[in-house]
């Protein structure tokens, strides 16, 4: 521990005080020196008084703890006061994670980032950082923040003038003020477009905001009342953990303050590195996703940005003696969308299944971040070579990498015979935002994140999925209420919040189910319009392909239907109550809709007037196993619960014959069923292929590079990294230089 | 109080109150001059009226009375039991059918997906192994029905107005599902409507229906509403509140009643009580009955508020440790700190409940050393089998207790159960000191001092998060193990005074004792208050106020007549739940008076809304410019009930009788071996100081005093802690 102490010295206040730049190169000389976290080789504190030791954490994570439970309750949002979308969090002066609260835990990922910013741009020595000050983060470049929807507050707690310790808060906000409202700014092409964008910046000094701060939220987005009761709420836990840190260093003193937080830091990173080993199989897990963004015809301004672009997610995992490495190499290079990530926020997404895996037993510190090597390539989607990109979107596909991740993670498991642990992780979720303008002419912008909140869980490897039980983001899940989220959008009333029979992944096991979705619109004034960004939508959630010869839960989607007869279904009692049943109803006739449009894909802001309907599903899973391996009387039992209604495509993708009896109860025909069995199984072999006939056929494919313009594109990209490059062409059996000249 | 609630006479005051747990059932016989007796009995779920008469028996044996003698003379007969916590962890309870909105068809399925509810945050952490609690409700037996209305916008008064029909109740779909849950054997009927807490028009009309196919086909199905149940904002708690009371309260209710009429064979004449999760007490007719779902932490702290208007103390923390938990509770100007969602069994309900902050440690927690050196307490218990120095196979608090000198062996349970202090010694060392490679001694006073201080922590934590200061707290500990421990909780925490009683250990049974008869009323509004409300808007604003507390207190004196309280015997509490516009939180909100009828009423509503608020954030968390709305409106109706009484003696000398002091005794206390004087509690008089080092010794507890402390017991026996004023 001689280098802890070395490091005291220099870092006491006064003179001798260092800026934080000297004390971030510190740190990462003595990381990179030793490979243990500040150099700390032994828990010489812990060793020598492992009660004093306990005591301390146990105060710190007390004080984030208690910052949550209080703070929550200032919040607008329902977001931040009912579901996980929030978080507290203590750092180091160099901004690594001491403590969190309960909420999105990965989002500590970025602490590091800012503070690095600020000490890289001298905030500390012009015009200094001082106790109490307080700074907004919500850019993703500076700030690491993973989209501007997620707004921080950063407090800094110093004693003698030196920072040691920030207090640091989060929400997701409900509006961020960019030209589509709500929280995600659905067809941004660059930063400019992503709304309230800020670098971290001093807002207010001694715990309270500065007067021309709440001017910007009033002008600058469109929900302004709840956005500043939840920046007041960000504060005011911050002011909490400000206040207990104080307390704790006058009660443990600042030198054991210094040398135990390095401790705590290199005791959990140590935690999480043994989780991985014993849980994991070593080797490679490989992955891949692909997102769809159809922005040609809608860019018609930004002629640069007027083209579809289809996105390649691609990560392998490899654990090793330090921990896990996770490469995303290979995957697509940035480009004028909205769906670009940032180093910082891509930690966000790969961390989320990380945390829960490996440091639920331990100390959630800046260990797990110390345990993954992440390698996002310059020039990648992941960590663009151009300033400016927009990453309001951020989430719809980074979701997938952390799915690859988590994916890994379980298939390790499962290998190493944690049977309980291994299951399908999907992250489909579903959101919807928007604006309007009641007949009076009062604005208002909304989100609701419902969807968000919780989804179905896939398939294990030997049961299935359950709906609405979880949500990959939080350990917290809740979808909140109706009732809440309805008194947040004047003109717009559920007709339904539902399951959604038959959505999910298929298999021996299915996943859990998704859930939709009816929002009515009633009266809307002046203007009511909602858009959709989606981590379900257009998009491969997890893999791509399901586990063990399943489905893999299906992508989310959304029904517009736009004038309807709505009011000769009301007088009958029988609106649509899901996605299924509206499209069931319209095509029957009883519902007629002039304008119907199923959006696979992000759609523009849709206009709704007097009884328009918007529908969502979103939240599926994916199943584990051969479908035709099912237990036939399961498939039986799902059709007399609802959980699927359409017969004859289960008995197709199960191979399963019922018949209903005198009372409506579907009943099993095990004969007939093992009958059609063995002919789906004579029919897989009869349309299957050798192998290598198989690589054959598709080689000559991928030789004359025929593939659609976003395919193609997509290809260049991934191709234009070595080590896709080199992976694709030994595959394929091509010549170094495929496809480098077109 | 009428007759039919109580004959109660003067000096005929006994009171009896019980606490049916999961293994015993424990009653606290209070006599005519407030002291008081305990007797125990094994509970039995399946004849809890057995296991009451059984445990009063034992207590009235305990003075030379009869079960007979004592009822007779019974004021005031309490009952606190399990039975609907056991129904819903078993999922032995009604047949429910629920007719809910349209769309909603699966809401109990889906349960708002809340998954992490009663979770450590390990285990909250560890998220792809959340899974939903048993489900209460057949699927097939939830209908949904067409109607809708509207609950208004946050934003005020800019679309349709809250309550507004956008679809009427369609009364074919009533019928139809009404016979097909009859006829699917549902044995109770529910009805949940989206936004009937701002009107139950739609749920009263859909319950008229549903009552009458249920009378013209002969069936007794009870139709309970949401809104009758629960009426409050947000819909998924609301449908627990109502699955509950249908699940599990009707046959409680009915259970309850066995053991109301056992009293009454015995020669009770009064009505026997339960308690209501957030402090009051009930007979069983009361209909909400599931509100009485959590009734033992209560006790504890009706006891604190008992104990609080004897001593005159206006704010108290309270801290319970008994063997398998430490509960923090808090009392504000007298009054008991409230939660309004309560979280049972993996279930959040619409109930307001006794807002305590929890820890699973207790005497009975183990004491582990993981791989990595980290010392764990709990969360197993060795409940009744008290740790390795007697019938559990792990290291216990207990046992380092005993090992360490601070409680005697062979005085446990008055001496009737003998401790091996050897056992726990040699666990003590193999456990914890080895692995930690430290010495026997050192170990187990450093497990101590990591327990007492995460209770500390707690202390201080459900203190300071709520904005308050501890100088302006007393602290009272109970629970079996609260006095053993209460010297190192209370460690470094400046309260104004610190406190223990000599019945600690029966403290909660004794609180249950002391509760008052009261009804909470309440009803969810959406009243808006914007931050410039001319004066003709704030009049209509009180007007509306004060017409809510109308229907309410309407409700109260229609339902306390069936119970048998007159009307003038009834005594009312105010309040409301305020929030700034555009927040999801509401704050419970007390107001001095019922008074509400000028504009001025409201602006002094809003000036105690935010002088609460100002005491729990810092004042950049004030946005008055939002304004104001109210979500709720309260009412508590209070009437009066026999309470026990805590004697009043004469002070003596400080210096304790010979006859109180016991032995000296060798106790490792914090870095070393300290000679502590031991005293029997019940040989101590009022007056009497003990200083420390010493050791207070009682059957069902101990007190532990530590060097440069004393303990100070005043004219009702109350023990207060303090540093020593001599030498």
């Amino acid at each position: 521990m001689a280098t802890i102490a070395k490091d005291i010295k220099h870092t006491a206040g006064g003179e001798n005080k260092r800026t934080l730049l000297d004390m971030i190169n510190t740190r990462d000389e003595l990381t990179s020196q030793s490979g243990h976290y500040y150099g700390v080789t032994e828990l010489s504190l812990r060793d020598s008084d492992p009660i004093k030791y306990e005591r301390f954490y146990s105060k710190i994570h007390a004080s984030v703890l208690a910052a949550r439970e209080s703070a929550r309750y200032v919040a607008a949002s329902p977001g931040s006061r009912e579901m996980g979308e929030v978080l507290w969090g203590l750092a180091t002066p160099e901004g690594d994670t001491l403590a969190v609260s309960a909420g999105f835990l990965s989002h500590t990922a970025i602490f590091p980032v800012a503070v690095r910013y600020m000490a890289k741009n001298q905030y500390d020595v012009n015009d200094g950082i001082e106790d109490g000050d307080v700074y907004a983060v919500s850019d993703g470049l500076t700030g690491g923040v993973p989209h501007p929807g997620d707004f921080y507050s950063f407090v800094p707690i110093c004693i003698e003038g030196e920072v040691i310790a920030w207090a640091i808060g989060i929400n997701h906000l409900m509006e961020n003020g960019a030209p589509v409202a709500g929280s995600w700014a659905t067809f941004s092409v660059d930063t400019f477009m992503d709304g309230l964008v800020c670098p971290p910046m001093r807002t207010g000094r001694k715990l309270k905001q500065e007067s021309w701060w709440k001017a910007i939220w009033e002008r600058r987005t469109r929900a302004a009342t709840m956005n500043i009761l939840d920046d007041k709420m960000r504060l005011a836990g911050c002011a909490m953990i400000h206040e207990t840190t104080h307390k704790l260093i006058e009660e443990f003193g600042l030198d054991y303050y210094k040398r135990a937080i390095r401790e705590v830091i290199e005791e959990s990173r140590g935690m999480v590195v043994d989780n991985m080993k014993s849980t994991m199989v070593p080797g490679t897990y490989n992955g891949c996703a692909f997102r769809l963004v159809k922005y040609k015809g809608l860019q018609n301004v930004w002629a640069h940005a007027d083209k579809n672009t289809l996105i390649h997610v691609r990560g392998s995992v490899e654990p090793n003696e330090k921990g896990i490495k996770i490469d995303a190499e290979g995957s697509s290079k940035w480009g004028y969308h909205s769906y670009n990530a940032t180093p910082g926020g891509t930690d966000c997404a790969i961390f989320l299944g990380m945390i829960n895996s490996f440091s639920h037993n331990t100390k959630v510190t800046a260990g797990i971040e110390l345990a993954v090597q992440r390698n996002y390539p310059r020039g990648s989607i992941y960590n663009p070579d151009n300033e400016f990109t927009s990453n309001s979107n951020l989430w719809a596909q980074t979701v997938a990498l952390n799915s690859i991740g988590f994916g890994a993670v379980s298939r390790g498991m499962f290998s190493r015979g944690y049977l309980e642990e291994a299951f399908t992780i999907d992250g489909n979720w579903g959101a919807f935002q928007g604006q309007g303008t009641t007949e009076d002419g009062s604005a208002y912008g909304f989100t609701n994140f419902e969807w968000l909140g919780g989804t179905g869980r896939g398939a294990w490897c030997y049961k299935d999925g359950e709906p609405l039980v979880w949500a990959a983001w939080s350990q917290m899940a809740t979808i909140g209420d109706a009732e809440e989220f309805e008194s947040t959008i004047p003109a717009l009333f559920y007709l339904g919040r539902k399951l959604l029979p038959g959505f999910f992944g298929y298999g021996r096991f299915r996943g859990g189910p998704g859930n939709s979705a009816v929002h009515w619109c009633v009266e809307p004034g002046k203007h009511l319009a909602l858009s959709r960004p989606n981590g379900g939508l257009s998009c491969t959630p997890s893999v791509g392909l399901g586990v063990s010869g399943a489905y893999p839960g299906p992508g989310s989607f959304m029904i517009s239907a736009r004038g309807t007869n709505l009011d000769e279904l009301i007088a009958k009692g029988e609106t649509p109550r899901d996605a299924r049943e509206l499209l069931e109803q319209h095509e029957s006739g009883k519902l007629k809709i002039d304008n119907l449009e199923i959006w696979k894909t992000d759609c523009p802001e849709l206009s709704l007037q007097n009884n328009d309907l918007f529908v969502d599903a979103a939240g599926s899973s994916g199943g584990w196993g051969d479908p035709l391996d099912r237990e036939p009387q399961l498939v039986v039992n799902d059709l007399n619960q609802g959980v699927s209604t359409e017969y004859q495509f289960l008995s197709d993708m199960h191979g399963v014959v019922a018949e209903k009896n005198e009372l409506g109860t579907w009943e099993l025909d095990e004969k007939a069923t093992m009958k059609k069995r063995a002919d789906l199984r004579q029919l897989r072999l009869n349309e299957s292929q050798p192998v290598a006939e198989w690589w054959k056929t598709e080689r000559q494919m991928v030789q004359k590079t025929g593939f659609n313009e976003e395919v193609k594109e997509m290809y260049q990209q991934s191709l234009s990294f070595d080590k896709f490059r080199d992976e694709f062409c030994s595959f394929w059996q091509l010549n170094e230089d495929y496809m480098s000249e077109e | 109080m009428s007759a039919k609630m109580n004959a109660y006479e003067k000096g005929e005051d006994y009171i009896v109150a019980l606490d049916a747990g999961g293994t015993m059932t424990d009653a606290i016989l209070v006599k005519p001059d407030g002291t008081f007796t305990v007797g125990k009995s094994i509970s039995r779920r399946d004849n809890q009226a057995k296991s009451y008469s059984d445990s009063v028996a034992d207590a009235a044996g305990n003075i030379g009375l009869t079960s007979d003698s004592v009822h007779e003379k019974l004021a005031a007969d309490i009952y606190c039991g399990t039975g609907m916590l056991n129904a819903i962890l078993t999922g032995d309870g009604k047949k429910v059918g629920l007719l809910v909105t349209r769309g909603f068809d699966d809401i109990t399925i889906m349960e708002g997906g809340l998954t992490y509810l009663g979770q450590s945050q390990e285990e909250a952490l560890h998220q792809q192994l959340h899974k939903h609690p048993r489900p209460l409700v057949d699927p097939k037996n939830v209908i949904s029905i067409s109607e809708r209305l509207g609950g208004g916008c946050y934003q005020g008064d800019v679309h349709l107005p809250a309550g507004h029909t956008l679809i009427p109740v369609n009364e074919q779909q009533v019928k139809d599902a009404t016979h097909k849950l009859i006829d699917q054997g549902c044995e109770i009927i529910g009805i949940l409507f989206i936004y009937s807490f701002v009107d139950p028009k739609h749920e009263h009309q859909a319950k008229k229906i549903a009552d009458e196919i249920i009378l013209n086909r002969r069936v007794n199905i009870p139709v309970l509403c949401s809104s009758d149940v629960a009426p409050v904002s947000k819909e998924n708690n609301r449908m627990k509140s109502l699955i509950f009371q249908c699940f599990a309260a009707e046959q409680t209710r009915e259970s309850f009643l066995k053991v109301e009429k056992t009293a009454q064979d015995f020669g009770f004449k009064g009505r026997l009580l339960t308690l209501l999760s957030y402090g009051g007490a009930v007979n069983m007719d009361y209909p909400r009955l599931y509100e009485t779902m959590i009734s033992g932490p209560i006790g504890g702290l009706i006891g604190a508020r008992f104990v609080g208007k004897v001593l005159n103390l206006k704010n108290i923390v309270t801290a319970d440790m008994g063997g398998t938990s430490f509960d923090v509770g808090l009392l504000l100007d007298g009054r008991i700190g409230m939660t309004k969602s309560a979280d049972i069994a993996g279930h959040r309900l619409a109930l307001p409940m006794v807002e305590l902050d929890s820890t699973g440690q207790g005497a009975g927690s183990v004491v582990w050393v993981d791989e990595y050196k980290r010392l764990h307490v709990g969360p197993e218990s060795a409940g009744a089998k008290v740790g390795i120095c007697f019938e559990y196979d792990r290291l216990t608090v207990t046992d380092i207790n005993v090992a360490l000198g601070y409680v005697d062996p062979d005085y446990f349970l008055g001496g009737q159960v003998k401790l091996d202090r050897e056992k726990a010694l040699k666990a003590l060392k193999e456990s914890v000191a080895d692995p930690l490679e430290i010495d026997v001694y050192e170990a187990g006073a450093g497990v101590l001092q990591i327990i007492n201080g995460q209770m500390n922590d707690l202390l201080r934590t459900m203190v300071a998060s709520k904005g308050f200061d501890t100088h302006d707290f007393t602290m009272l500990y109970y629970g079996g193990a609260g006095p053993v421990h209460m010297y190192g909780f209370a460690e470094d925490i400046e309260f104004e005074d610190i406190i223990t009683l000599p019945f600690a250990a029966g403290f909660s049974a004794f609180g249950a004792a002391c509760a008052e008869y009261m009804h909470r009323y309440n009803r969810g509004t959406r009243i808006i208050i914007p931050a410039n409300a001319k004066e003709e808007l704030l009049v209509q604003i009180a007007n509306d106020i004060s017409e809510a507390w109308k229907t309410l207190k309407k409700e109260a004196i229609h339902e306390m007549d069936a119970e048998g309280i007159k009307p003038e015997e009834i005594k009312y509490r105010y309040g409301v739940s305020v929030r700034y516009t555009g927040q999801i939180e509401s704050f419970d909100t007390l107001l001095e008076t019922g008074e509400m009828q000028k504009s001025e009423n409201v602006r002094n509503l809003i000036d105690s809304f935010e002088e609460m608020y100002s005491k729990m954030y810092p004042e950049g968390a004030k946005f008055s410019g939002a304004g104001f709305t109210i979500t709720e409106v309260n009412l508590e109706a209070i009437a009066d009930k026999p309470q026990p009484n805590l004697l009043k003696h004469k002070l003596k000398n400080s210096k304790p009788n010979k006859n109180a002091f016991v032995e000296k005794r060798e106790v490792y206390h914090k870095d070393g071996w300290k000679s502590f004087s031991v005293y029997e509690m019940a040989n101590l008089m009022a007056g009497n100081v003990i200083s420390g080092p010493a050791i207070i010794r009682d059957p069902m507890t101990t007190v532990i005093i530590p060097p440069d402390f004393e303990m100070y017991l005043d004219e009702f026996l109350v023990l207060h802690y303090r540093r020593a004023t001599r030498g």
